[in-house]
């Protein structure tokens, strides 16, 4: 980077300034008895975008705070972070080249995609269950695994849907057996702390997936091939708005995907699709919503709960297993694979509100996007890959500490 | 002195509702006043601002002279306002004796069981739960957690003590040991407001009620004012509540104590 | 008599342990040693993260974190920070009575760069000597990093709920592992960081000399943190800390409405048992001679998880005992055998067993087994003794409620 020391002049005048700005927002909306809700938000907001230019008339007009004024400082605050990355870097591949972006952004919608559905697994299970899932990347891992020794070694040459469905329902039937051997005692109150109990025996059960594919199929890295190969193809002849070859697609000679992960992202809407489908059409769905909205209720109009319990942590792990199948042909695949997604699904469920579905996935997108900017823009690329599970830390840290209840999620 | 206990204009929003609209009152002494309301009056909500669990939006709460309100919950125990939860609260994997160890030695009345445990015993005698003082908290039958939480409170020893809801669910012979144990805080000059939806009880015990309803307060006075108010009746009957069957209106005039 | 047995199986053990070193006689002595040494390290860490969990209830995946920032502070006191007795001119030092604290400069896992105090080695006159810090004081340091992110963690998770506070957890010891692998000009990445071991120069203990690389002066060392850890959190749970820790873990709320201040305590039981862990990271490291960032993937997280449920959470005696047990158990594992003309990998099917051990103790064992064996002996000496009252006094029951 060619100007830090400008770049984290400007980082440290944002946190000073945020900082002021919540505590003197705050007590500006105190003393003038108003609604002091979202006051302080609003406030390290106002702060951290404009510093004393916005936050003077702040506290002399205290207005009420609209939605607009909830949201637009946001923009601000990430402006002005873009504004001075861009100007004290500006020789950064992220700055100078307009292909490399809209590349990276385009990737990181398609990886936000498959992000969002893993986590969508995790948010099911915590509003139906009320537990977090400490297993989710072992589901994960072992989607991919099923689908690679599908593919590779036991059937190839089959259609690799195939082998997608089959890594579905193998982690349906290990997460629903699961659930209903381990997890019933949280139910009738057997265990004295539920939570607790849930963390650690899915963590123990994390634990014993991981090294019994370890012990089933070795330590070594295996990788699936791609689920289809594309034919050599550019329209119009020159090329100047599709080409593709059999790795990567380009369009408008400005957008490089690789086709792996798109198919990855195209298999993960359609199965978004269909759980959309399955949760708002089907009686079944209907059923596991009016679970989670209300538990007693739910129990009255005769549905069981035992069975509404066992239906999501499958689903939930299903979603797991599904995100990993369709990944493996993208990525090298171990026994510990499954530790990085899952931390990252557990920050975008608590970036999107504990058990909010719709959150879930959007906080995908934005996860997705994240890291993409991470990896792309951090001056040091191998550092920048090393850092990728820090950047969902640095995400979580903030929203735990601005807004606990997440950008999605209902009062508590 | 006296004891005091002064709340002015407490507010409370949560996101856009007025839980509380600037309430007012002033306690003293060995006083016994009911806090009655329909639900959702924010009875509760006003339990945990004066306690501190809560931060009030504004308003002033000073006990005994001192100011409380910014205080955290701990710090307001220790400056003398003890409480009890609407859901028992004991400590389900401690002995009963070890769950009245513990306000005794967080006051620092107390460096080990030693020094408490005479205390102790008196407290669990007189509330006659001291055959199982070395039971788990859990092994407990709902009315005798009631009388745990009562006996916390007595080794807490503040000089407000709020009781939320003490008689729901009590067995009647544990409710005898309740009065007693009323009786007992209140002649020794200490101040305390009792939550409840049993009237015949409020009646009894009470020298003086206030009443919410909306985050109001509607009515303060001694009960047979009170109960006449039109206000109050309103509040009660305009939200469905059976008055016959929480006594209001049956009871008699010169009921209360 | 049944109550008695714990104390005096506890009061022979110690013996057992002290002892153990100068009398066992059967082969493979080193062996056999560095199992002892491991074993008390994992017994460290499974107590101490018993009394955050079982007492406080904060079930924090971070204790490793806790170690391994212990041990790294250590790692980098030991590779960069030198006592000489000359200046070097071409590092940064500060001079101390009479001798110089010298900074040498951080060259990575490069083979070719020669840092400062190698530059100074060359010119220097015969007979100038170098020493690292202090061991004690090298401890005091990684046990004050250790606190310190202790602080901070306990500061930034007091509010948070179990799930929370895990993940959180979680997330920081991954962040720190990133952050070790990434950083290699000072970490020095995968490679590891090498470190000196605990008695440079050997040491003599009754007139008798050990090398540096005896084990029998490292076993007495890590024995006697064990026992101060273990004397430390004995006397935490049963004094008032240790009360109001289980009346936080029980309900939060109630403690802090009967005057318990559950912000202190919370930040006090992390950072005391982050402090402990990080000790048992300085000296590990210094006897391992090499600290990793493998030392932080979950797995050794969840080993430790797995000795302190299997041996009873709330019982920081039990942890211990199950952490010995277990850690022994994993090693006897070790040995691959052939099944069916297939070699089984035992380093790994041993860990499956582990996972499923734990999952079946949670679930059917809650008290887990050691301290649940103890509760069940407690009962029936309770019970025993009730028989001999009820038969020694004619009238029964009524009379005790007096």
């Amino acid at each position: 980077m060619e100007h830090s020391l400008f770049f984290w002049s400007v980082m440290g005048w944002m946190v000073v300034w945020g900082a002021i700005g919540g505590t003197v927002t705050r007590h500006a909306y105190f003393m003038r008895d108003l609604d002091v809700t979202d006051a302080r938000r609003v406030g390290v907001a106002v702060g951290a975008a404009t510093g004393p230019f916005g936050l003077i008339p702040l506290y002399f007009k205290t207005p009420k705070l609209t939605r607009l004024w909830k949201v637009a400082p946001w923009f601000g605050v990430l402006g002005l972070f873009v504004l001075a990355f861009a100007l004290s870097d500006p020789g950064n591949v992220c700055v100078s080249s307009g292909s490399f972006l809209t590349s990276q952004i385009a990737n990181g919608l398609i990886m936000g995609t498959i992000y969002g559905l893993m986590a969508l697994g995790l948010a099911l299970i915590f509003s139906i269950i009320g537990i977090v899932s400490f297993s989710h990347g072992e589901f994960y891992m072992i989607g991919g695994m099923v689908v690679y020794y599908v593919t590779a070694v036991l059937l190839p040459g089959w259609n690799p849907l195939l082998a997608v469905l089959m890594a579905c329902a193998l982690t349906f039937c290990v997460g629903a057996l699961f659930e209903r051997a381990f997890l019933t005692p949280i139910y009738d109150g057997r265990v004295e702390r539920p939570i607790e109990y849930s963390i650690l025996v899915t963590f123990g059960l994390a634990f014993f997936l991981q090294y019994l594919v370890q012990g089933l199929g070795g330590a070594n890295p295996v990788k699936a091939d791609a689920f289809i190969e594309l034919p050599r193809w550019r329209w119009p002849a020159d090329g100047s708005v599709i080409v593709t070859s059999r790795a990567n697609i380009t369009l408008f000679d400005t957008i490089f995907v690789s086709t792996p992960r798109l198919m990855a992202a195209v298999v993960s809407i359609l199965a978004l699709a269909a759980l959309i489908w399955f949760l708002f059409r089907t009686w079944w769905g209907k059923a596991l919503r009016a679970v989670a909205q209300d538990r007693q209720a739910a129990a009255v109009t005769g549905i069981d709960p035992r069975i509404m319990n066992m239906l999501a942590f499958g689903l939930g792990c299903m979603l797991a297993g599904l995100a990993g199948a369709v990944l493996v042909q993208a990525f090298s695949w171990l026994p510990q694979t499954g530790t990085i997604p899952a931390l990252r699904s557990f920050v975008i469920i608590v970036l999107g509100g504990l058990g909010s579905l719709p959150g879930a996935f959007v906080g995908g997108i934005l996860m997705g996007m994240i890291e993409a900017a991470g990896a792309g823009c951090i001056p040091d690329p191998t550092r920048a890959a090393s850092y990728l599970p820090a950047y969902g830390m640095v995400v979580l840290t903030l929203v735990l500490l601005l807004k606990p209840t997440g950008l999605f999620g209902r009062k508590a | 002195m006296t004891i005091t206990l002064e709340a002015n204009d407490i507010r409370k929003k949560f996101g856009g509702l007025q839980v509380l609209k600037g309430l007012s009152f002033r306690i003293e002494g060995p006083e016994l006043v009911g806090l009655i309301g329909p639900n959702g009056a924010g009875k509760t909500t006003l339990t945990n601002v004066l306690d501190g669990a809560i931060k009030p939006d504004s308003g002033i709460v000073r006990l005994n002279g001192q100011r409380i309100d910014p205080l955290a919950p701990y710090e307001v125990a220790r400056a003398g306002l003890g409480r009890t939860f609407q859901v028992t609260r004991a400590f389900r994997r401690m002995s009963v004796l070890e769950n009245l160890y513990v306000p005794a030695m967080a006051m620092g009345r107390a460096r080990s069981p030693r020094d408490c445990h005479d205390q102790a015993m008196e407290i669990l005698e007189f509330l006659t739960i001291d055959h199982l003082r070395n039971e788990y908290g859990r092994a407990l039958s709902g009315g005798q957690q009631k009388l745990l939480e009562l006996g916390r409170l007595l080794v807490l020893n503040p000089d407000v003590y709020i009781l939320d809801e003490p008689f729901a669910g009590v067995h009647p012979t544990l409710m005898a040991t309740i009065y007693k144990w009323i009786q007992r805080v209140n002649g020794q000059g200490k101040a305390i407001i009792l939550i409840s939806h049993q009237m015949e009880s409020i009646f009894t015990l009470c020298s003086r009620l206030l009443v919410l309803n909306y985050g109001d307060l509607i009515a303060d006075g001694v009960p047979s004012v009170v109960k006449n108010d039109p206000a109050v009746i309103e509040a009660y009957l305009g939200h469905d509540e059976d008055m016959s069957g929480t006594g209001m209106v049956s009871l008699k005039e010169d009921s209360h104590a | 008599m049944i109550r008695s047995l714990p104390n005096a199986l506890g009061a022979l053990g110690v013996a057992f342990l002290l002892g153990f070193p100068l009398l066992y006689a059967g082969g493979n002595y080193d062996y056999v040693m560095h199992l002892w040494i491991t074993a008390f390290f994992y017994a460290i860490l499974a107590s101490s993260w018993a009394l955050l969990a079982g007492y406080g209830g904060q079930f924090s995946f971070g204790h490793m974190a806790f170690m391994a920032l212990g041990a790294y502070s250590a790692g980098l006191l030991d590779n960069y920070v030198v006592l000489s007795s000359h200046a070097t001119g071409t590092c940064t030092e500060i001079g101390l009575f009479g001798s110089w604290l010298v900074l040498v400069d951080p060259t990575g896992v490069s083979t070719s760069a020669v840092n400062c105090l190698q530059q100074a080695r060359g010119v220097w006159p015969e007979g100038v000597t170098t020493s690292r810090l202090p061991l004690l004081l090298s401890i005091l340091i990684g046990a004050g990093v250790g606190g310190g992110f202790g602080w901070l963690i306990g500061t930034l998770v007091l509010r948070l709920r179990a799930a929370y506070l895990a993940l959180f957890t979680v997330g920081f010891s991954e962040i720190l592992r990133a952050a070790i692998s990434a950083e290699v000009w000072l970490t020095r990445g995968q490679a590891g960081l090498p470190m000196s071991p605990i008695f440079p120069e050997g040491v003599t203990i009754f007139g008798t000399f050990y090398a540096s690389n005896a084990k029998l002066p490292v076993y007495y060392v890590m024995l006697g943190l064990f026992l101060l850890t273990l004397v430390i959190l004995i006397s935490l749970a049963r004094s008032r800390i240790g009360l109001f820790l289980r009346a936080l873990r029980e309900d939060e709320d109630a403690a802090e409405a009967l005057g318990v201040d559950t912000v202190k305590y919370k930040r006090t039981v992390f950072v005391v048992t982050a402090m402990i862990a990080a000790t048992a990271g300085v000296v590990q490291g210094h006897y391992v001679g090499i600290i990793t960032p493998n030392t932080l993937i979950l797995l050794q997280m969840a080993l430790v998880i797995a000795m302190a449920v299997i041996g009873g959470l709330e019982n920081v005696v039990a942890a211990a005992v199950g952490a010995i047990i277990i850690s022994f158990g994993l090693e006897f594992l070790r040995n691959d055998f052939i099944i069916f003309g297939e070699r089984v990998d035992m380093s790994t099917w041993r860990l499956v067993f582990f996972g499923l051990l734990l999952m079946l103790t949670l679930r059917f064992l809650r008290n887990g087994v050691i301290h649940g064996g103890l509760l069940w002996l407690e009962r029936r000496a309770v019970g025993a003794e009730t028989v001999a009252k009820r038969r020694a006094t004619p009238k029964s029951g009524t009379e005790e409620a007096k």
